[in-house]
């Protein structure tokens, strides 16, 4: 849609909306054939140069194409690496059983002793067709000093959904959540992790789906009723007799 | 100024090309851009267009629905809900003391006729509000029509408590264009109504939920009128009718398949055994058939 021909409109101002926005998304890019996210923990330069953290690949993302090109090797932070590729072993079997069609980013860096593995997780399903979008975004981000101990997990997930067939319905909710976990070695460390935020998850889920039912059973009723207490349609006549026989009241 | 009641997409482009073909453009751009962006912002959104584009300010007002602003009429002390079909420059007016606030000089009232069908009008629906919201406001707002025909605005707000922690609202805005032919005794009435639905929730166990949004349908009929009291009951019925529908479809929409799309993303069964449990169902449903075919044959 071009809503304003102002020439020079869309300047630097622009593309630093493309880039909050991309990121804060978690949009998809294939590289190489591979899915990858674009989030700011995997963002090299604030602007357009990118990093896939599972095949360890540095790419230019193109806003406007969703293309990734001039894609090169790109060296992970060793020093946090074997706590990385541990957590992202341990999340695939969690992540294969219960989201259908996934794309998943766990980045991890080492400074001043600490360790920060983030994991971004997004899943949508996208229907223009049929005007409907829905996706499924989280954020965890696990640290922790290098020689392990208790991790500090914080999760930020969301769900958001547009429906607009002859209206424009949305559906937009977060929840944020903080837990510390044992992370005495890599691969019990993981397991401990994903066990963490396989409950948060799920828990978060079926919370939405019962505010569902209880929104639907009890908020929506207490504001418009399916019928009136005399479970039938109004008789508009009668009401008109009211208003009639108040006016002769308000006369005599 | 008159506001003719623009009941039919078609017939406001063309409203609209009369004015500029560019501007019609650009207005549309402006309508699919409201229609794609979170509802939630409506205020905000309508705002950011209106400083990209202010000469499109008058008709984005008109044509995007905006949740209702209440006022108190400063006369009866009673609450009134705020249009553009009540308003006047920076003033609106009461549909109870028939007077605008703040007051002006040369404001668009009613003719005497219109306002007694008025005055009839917000009697009528402030019964069916009752009815059907059980607290809550309403109001009506009807004007004559150039061609002989006259039009109405009929508008209804209700809040949740606000207690525990759900809240909500719902906002109705109806607007109605009638046409008396047959020489008085039947009319062409044409309804445009849409609702306004906010829902949130704010357990700690699922963080905040927000559920908001509009729907929007149209409506046409003909019916039989003796005198003005036969068009407070043909359009009293057209309204409740379709405030039942569009319930109705808000309930399947809102609460199924929002819910339906967001299970979608992620899934409350693991796809392993869902996938086993699928593969079993179907083998039943073809060893069903083997079945029925079999006994066919034996019969």
């Amino acid at each position: 849609a071009v809503v304003s021909t102002q020439s020079g409109h869309y300047g630097r101002g622009a593309s630093s909306v493309f880039y909050d926005y991309a990121t804060e998304q978690f949009t998809t890019v294939k590289v190489d054939g591979e899915d990858t996210l674009i989030t700011k923990e995997g963002s090299l330069d604030g602007s357009k140069r990118f990093y896939d953290p599972k095949n360890s690949k540095s790419f230019t993302y193109n806003y406007l194409k969703n293309e990734a090109t001039d894609v090169e090797e790109e060296e992970r932070d060793s020093g946090a690496e074997k706590w990385r590729e541990a957590i992202q072993t341990a999340l695939k079997s969690y992540l294969d059983e219960f989201f259908p069609a996934h794309v998943t980013a766990v980045y991890g860096k080492l400074e001043d002793d600490q360790v920060t593995i983030t994991v971004c997780i997004e899943d949508h399903k996208y229907n223009p067709n049929n005007f409907w979008n829905g996706k499924w975004k989280s954020k965890w981000e696990i640290k922790f000093p290098t020689a392990g101990g208790f991790a500090k997990v914080d999760g930020a997930m969301s769900a958001q959904v547009h429906y607009y067939e002859d209206g424009n319905v949305q559906l937009l909710s977060n929840k944020k959540v903080e837990e510390s976990v044992q992370i005495s070695s890599p691969s019990e460390g993981a397991n401990n992790v994903v066990e963490f935020i396989k409950k948060s998850e799920t828990d978060y889920q079926l919370a939405i789906n019962e505010n569902y039912t209880s929104m639907s059973n009890t908020t929506f009723k207490a504001l418009r009723r399916n019928l009136p207490i005399t479970q039938t349609l109004i008789d508009w006549h009668k009401l008109h007799g009211f208003q009639v026989g108040k006016d002769i009241m308000n006369k005599s | 100024q008159r506001r003719v009641a623009i009941t039919d997409g078609n017939e406001y482009k063309s409203y609209l090309s009369m004015e500029g073909r560019d501007q019609g453009v650009k207005l549309d751009c402006a309508l699919d851009l409201m229609r794609r962006l979170p509802p939630q912002n409506i205020e905000k959104n309508l705002s950011d267009l209106i400083d990209l584009n202010p000469d499109l300010c008058d008709e984005l007002l008109a044509s995007v629905d905006q949740p209702l602003k209440i006022a108190k009429c400063k006369k009866t002390n009673k609450d009134y809900l705020l249009c553009d079909y009540n308003r006047d420059g920076d003033s609106y007016r009461s549909p109870w003391s028939n007077e605008y606030d703040p007051p002006i000089e040369d404001g668009t009232f009613p003719t005497d006729k219109i306002r007694q069908f008025e005055i009839d009008a917000n009697f009528a629906f402030d019964l069916y509000r009752e009815q059907y919201f059980e607290g809550g406001i309403s109001s009506c707002y009807f004007w004559g029509l150039d061609n002989g025909g006259f039009a109405g605005a009929i508008l209804i707000k209700k809040t949740g408590d606000g207690s525990k922690m759900f809240k909500g609202s719902w906002d109705s805005i109806h607007v109605v264009e009638v046409q008396e032919k047959g020489a008085g005794r039947n009319a062409h009435y044409k309804l445009i109504s849409t609702v306004m639905l906010w829902l949130q929730n704010s357990r700690p166990e699922s963080g905040t939920m927000d559920l908001g949004g509009s729907l929007s349908r149209t409506a046409e009929k003909d019916a039989p009128v003796t005198d003005m009291s036969s068009h407070i009951v043909n359009i009293g019925r057209m309204v409740e009718k379709m405030e039942n529908g569009i319930r109705m479809t808000l309930d399947t929409i809102y609460f199924g398949k929002t819910r339906d799309i967001m299970n979608k993303t992620r899934s409350l069964v693991d796809l392993n055994i869902r996938g086993l449990t699928d593969k079993l169902n179907s083998q039943l449903a073809d060893a069903l058939k083997q079945h029925n075919t079999f006994k066919n044959k034996e019969n």
